[in-house]
Order: structure tokens, then C-alpha cells, then sequence
């Protein structure tokens, strides 16, 4: 189409200007060759217009749909930043929500592990109680004894174990044993002693 | 592309001319018919130029537009004439 177009300009240029310049004018034919020769070129370079033209439209044509191709790629490049952004978020909020779920459950089992040393200090307590109710008639003898020592202003270990348990200081078994016996009373001691 | 149709409608034109010119010189009749008729060239072309807004409205085109085709019009009939008389 394009060497078409080219030619037929050449030619209506040709065809206009050589008969006018060259044509030997004694000629009878002159007049008549001019004539054809300017018909002919005005045909040309009609024909050479209308090709060019619609060449243009179509050029114009092609250029809108590549700039409508342009403008999608653009439009799908922007949706598909946006769709991943998008996902990036909710995976973010997603670790988020995780998070404070997992906070959540630690205060959670804080509470429990607080609520289970609450429980495990009233059993103490209560095996305290019961230690005490376990106590033998002479070891509450004993206590007393010892208290009332504490009430006379008696305070030292061998002159408690002396009115108490009628052993002096030394290395004997039966001075190694009420020893033994007071320090595993000392607690309940003390305990009454607080308790007034 | 846009050029060249523009180029090609523009030797047309001058081709035109010139065969007016040709036309002319066959016969003096012709020659003061051809004279009737580029007189009457020039008056719608002065009008042309005088009424340009209501004829850019009536062709449907800019201003701009149509005092570029009135000058290529003067130039196409110029140079024709011109190539014409000249060989």
C-alpha cells in the first residue's frame, strides 16, 4: 500500500510538470498530450490522497488501541498492587489477632497458675491445721512446757531442752534427739506464741 | 501520514490549476470562461474570508481549519497558474 501511495505521487508530480517542460510545443499533439497528461496526474494524486488518508485512519486507529492495551496493563498492574496490598494487610492483621490472642491466653493461664497457688497455700495451710491436730498429747505438753519457759523469760535452746526434756548440752543420743524434736516444734511454737 | 494525504490533495489541486490554465489556452472563449470563473473564485473566496465564523459553523469545522484550506486554496491556484505560465 505504501509503495502504491509513493508511486502514485511521483507520477501525478511527473505527469503534471514533464508535459509542460519537455513536450516540444510544434507539436500538433501538444495541446492534446498536456490535456491526458494533466488528467491523468490529477487522478493520481487523488487516488495517492484518498490511500493516504485512509492510511492515516488507520494509524490513528492502531494508536488508540494500543493506548487502550496501554491503559489495561496499567489498570491491571494498579489491581493487582492494590489485591496484594490488600492480602499484606489481612495477613498483618491476621498476625495481630494472633498475637493478642496469645496475650490473651497468657493472662489466662496467669490466672489459673495465681488461682492454683491461692489453692495450694489454703492446702498448706490446711495440712498446717492438720499437722497441728496431729500433734501428740505429749508433744502439746511439750509446747506448753516450752511456752511457759518462754513466759518465765527462759529463752536459750540447752537451758529449754534442760526443763523440758531433762537433758544437758553434749553429744548424747537422747540430747541429739530432743533437739531434734524441738526444732520440729519451733514452727507450731512460734505459731502459738503469734496467735497469742 | 496525515502529511503526505494533505501533500497529495495539495498537487491536486495545483495539477487543477494548471489544467485551467491549460483550458484557457485552447480557445478564446474558453480563455474568458476560464477568466468568469476564476473571477468568481475570488469573490467567494473574499466572502469566504469575510463570513469565516458562520461557514466554520456551517462546515462543521474550526476557524483555524478553514483559513488554512482558504490559503492552500490561494496557494494551489497560484502555483498552477504559475507552473503554467511559466513553461
Amino acid at each position: 500500500m505504501h509503495l502504491k501511495l509513493f508511486v502514485l505521487s511521483a507520477s501525478s508530480v511527473v505527469l503534471w510538470l514533464t508535459p509542460l517542460v519537455a513536450l516540444d510545443k510544434k507539436l500538433d499533439i501538444h495541446k492534446a498530450l498536456q490535456g491526458v497528461s494533466l488528467t491523468a496526474a490529477i487522478a493520481c494524486a487523488v487516488t495517492a490522497g484518498n490511500i493516504a488518508r485512509e492510511l492515516s485512519e488507520q494509524g490513528e486507529i492502531e494508536e488508540i488501541k494500543a493506548r487502550a492495551i496501554t491503559a489495561d496493563v496499567v489498570d491491571e498492574i494498579a489491581t493487582s498492587a492494590y489485591i496484594s496490598q490488600q492480602q499484606r494487610q489481612q495477613e498483618a492483621e491476621q498476625i495481630l489477632a494472633t498475637d493478642e490472642e496469645i496475650d490473651e491466653q497468657e493472662a489466662e493461664l496467669n490466672s489459673i497458675k495465681e488461682s492454683l497457688e491461692l489453692l495450694l497455700n489454703q492446702s498448706s495451710n490446711d495440712s498446717a491445721e492438720l499437722a497441728v491436730v496431729n500433734l501428740s498429747t505429749r508433744q502439746h505438753e511439750q509446747i506448753e512446757l516450752i511456752l511457759q519457759c518462754h513466759a518465765k523469760g527462759i529463752s536459750g535452746k540447752n537451758k529449754i531442752l534442760k526443763e523440758v526434756w531433762g537433758v544437758s548440752a553434749g553429744s548424747s543420743q537422747a540430747y541429739r534427739n530432743a533437739k531434734a524434736e524441738y526444732e520440729y516444734l519451733m514452727p507450731f511454737i512460734k505459731e502459738e506464741e503469734e496467735g497469742g | 501520514m496525515r502529511a503526505m494525504y494533505l501533500a497529495n490533495y495539495f498537487v491536486a489541486g495545483c495539477i487543477a490549476s494548471s489544467l485551467l490554465g491549460w483550458v484557457a489556452s485552447l480557445h478564446p472563449y474558453a480563455f474568458r470562461a476560464v477568466l468568469c470563473l476564476l473571477a468568481t473564485i475570488a469573490i467567494a473566496w473574499g466572502l469566504s474570508w469575510l463570513l469565516d465564523f458562520s461557514l466554520s459553523k456551517l462546515l462543521k469545522i474550526s476557524v483555524a481549519d478553514l483559513q488554512a484550506l482558504l490559503i492552500s486554496g490561494l496557494a494551489m491556484l497560484l502555483i498552477g497558474l504559475g507552473v503554467f505560465l511559466c513553461t
